[in-house]
């Protein structure tokens, strides 16, 4: 309980009364003082009645949109706070989170007026977890105050807390041999939707859909064949947007120039190609994908949604890929690049030394294989990948060379004044087939 | 309850109509002193009618004519008393219900059972204490019922 100015100042008053009282044994002064100090007990005495009432109207019901999820997702949460406002007083409440969870965009706290009224507050916000472990959602905090008095509650009774929310730990790199044996290989793939047109055809084989058998060709040489339709042509670019980490700098209008320029890109696939694919990344995180949508209004609203500074759960930092090491040990062991000077040839052959321990100790990092997973459950050919480039980019660097490996055409839209020259992972980019500035 | 002017002015108009009376019927000495006081907490009261902390300064002026009736006749001391304090309560607009009207009935039974005791004494210090050990016992029953009342809602078992 905390005395507000007001009622700080009348508790001074009633002290200098008594005191007076005392000093000139009045009776009249001590009958002034008497009855402001039974005042104030009696407001005190009102205002922790009309507390409980509200602690005791509270009703809370909280949902999430998933109960188990991996380290780093970003998953959405809803609560319904209901009380009943006394009279005379004002109630703030707010979530309190577990801890190791991050607020990715919402309100978790709302007041109420002063008049006596059921209110309900609905709070819809999104969290990122990041760190693994069960966390318990702990209840509320409920702050009423009057114009005398303030005071706290913390609501972490069984009707207000829960639910519980696994967080499953992930990985920075993938284990090897996954699945792997047998000749076998263990593939997170979807099916391939295929086209209207007709590719080919072939003798029916048993299990076949008897709806692709081309009843023509049947009659024509009384034998069963079916029609094998071909992939989709004319297909939209895959718009990724590497958001930055909440917790460095980054320039404002440059971001804003790089949401516009986000936006415009969705606009024109959506208006040539009917539909648009957009990948939500920030570093080696996967955010959200926002896999062929066909109405405008919901990428942008969806895109809106999500274009902002985002906490980053996994970090890379100057992750080297082995194809590098390698390129620099070959580069090592060039005859042509031999020096007379034994010292520099000392240094050089730590050099190379350093770059096969590290080569030997390298693992796959999981983000590889979910931009892999990814890339393959899209049907795309081309990418457009727009980032502010603060930072590491050794991220963008792993998935340019994933995208070229599957013979996607690669595009970077950077911010205008970017100096790629200087820019440590210059030669990340020289995969890509174009770098233009999104200004 | 509807009153014909604010409720804040209705109690003034019946505190300046209080003091006149045990001017008039009391005729004492400093006759002119009750006036003069009633006049300061009336000007304070329309200072003060835009300022944030009101309550405090209202009460703060209001004191001196409290003290001034209640060395004359101790009724009258709480009679204006009684009269801050709708003044009070209705600046803050806490005379609004049938609940709020009893609450200040029983503030009105406190503090004339506390201006009966005080009638009966001669000295201070007698019923300063007898108040502060009742104060102080109030306040201990309430700090323990709020402790117990916070133990169950925070998840322990009351």
């Amino acid at each position: 309980m905390r005395l507000k100015r007001c009622t700080q100042g009348i508790a001074l008053l009633v002290i200098l009364l008594f005191a007076c009282a005392l000093i000139l044994d009045d009776l009249a002064i001590l009958l002034a003082g008497s009855t402001l100090l039974a005042g104030l007990f009696g407001l005190w005495y009102s205002f922790d009645r009309r507390f409980r009432q509200a602690v005791v109207s509270v009703r809370v019901a909280r949902s999430l949109e998933r109960a188990v999820v991996r380290t780093g997702t970003t998953l959405r949460v809803k609560t319904a706070i209901t009380l009943q406002v006394p009279a005379h007083m004002q109630v703030s409440v707010s979530e309190i989170l577990p801890s190791g969870v991050v607020v990715q965009d919402g309100e978790i706290n709302a007041s109420s007026g002063t008049s006596a009224l059921p209110v309900t507050w609905k709070f819809a916000y999104r969290i990122t977890p990041v760190v693994h472990g069960t966390m318990q959602f702990s209840g509320i905090t409920l702050v009423a105050q009057d114009t005398f008095f303030e005071t706290s509650i913390v609501l972490s009774a069984e009707p207000f807390r829960g639910p519980v929310l696994s967080v499953q730990p992930r990985g920075l790199f993938e284990p090897s041999g996954r699945g792997s044996g047998a000749g076998n290989r263990e593939i997170e793939k979807m099916a391939v939707l295929s086209a209207l047109g007709v590719r080919s055809l072939r003798e029916y084989y048993a299990g076949d859909d008897l709806r692709r058998v081309d009843w023509k060709m049947t009659a024509k040489h009384n034998k069963l064949f079916v029609r094998e339709y071909a992939g989709i042509v004319n297909l939209p670019p895959l718009i990724i947007v590497d958001l930055p980490w909440r917790g460095a700098l980054y320039p404002g209008d440059e971001f804003a120039r790089m949401v516009a320029a986000v936006a415009g890109q969705v606009e024109h696939s959506t208006t040539m190609n009917h539909y648009s694919t957009v990948l939500l990344i920030s570093g080696p995180n996967i955010l959200h994908v926002i896999v062929e949508e066909k109405d405008l209004q919901r990428s942008l609203s969806e895109l809106r949604e999500w274009m902002h500074p985002v906490e980053r759960s996994a970090h890379f930092y100057r992750m080297t890929d082995r194809s590098d090491l390698r390129r620099r040990i070959r580069a090592l062991e060039d005859p042509s690049d031999r020096t007379p000077d034994p010292s520099l040839e000392k240094f050089l052959g730590s050099l190379k030394r350093q770059y096969l321990t590290s080569l030997e100790a390298q693992q796959t990092p999981a983000f590889n294989s979910q931009i892999g997973r990814t890339f393959s459950t899209l049907t795309v050919d081309e990418v457009y990948l727009f980032s502010l480039f603060t930072g590491d980019a050794s991220h963008l660097h792993q998935l340019i060379r994933q995208a070229k490996t599957m013979n996607l055409r690669v595009h970077v839209r950077v911010p205008k004044g970017l100096d790629l020259v200087s820019f440590p992972v210059s030669t990340g980019l020289l995969g890509a087939d174009t770098v233009e500035a999104f200004a | 309850m509807k009153l014909p002017v604010r409720q804040d002015h209705g109690f003034f108009l019946l505190l300046a109509a209080g003091v006149l009376v045990f001017t008039v019927a009391a005729s004492p000495a400093s006759w002119y002193l009750y006036p003069l006081l009633l006049a300061l907490t009336g000007i304070v009261l329309y200072a003060t009618r835009t300022w944030k902390d009101r309550v405090f300064y209202i009460l703060c002026a209001g004191q001196p004519l409290v003290i001034a009736l209640s060395a004359a006749l101790v009724w009258a001391g709480l009679f204006a008393e009684w009269m801050l304090a709708g003044i009070v309560l209705a600046e803050l607009g806490m005379l609004s219900s049938r609940n709020d009207w009893l609450t200040s009935a029983a503030f009105c039974g406190a503090t004339l059972v506390i201006a009966a005791g005080i009638q009966a004494s001669n000295h201070v210090l007698l019923p300063l204490f007898i108040l502060t050990g009742i104060i102080a016992l109030f306040a201990a029953v309430r700090i323990l019922r709020d402790y117990q009342f916070r133990k169950q809602y925070s998840g322990a078992h009351p």
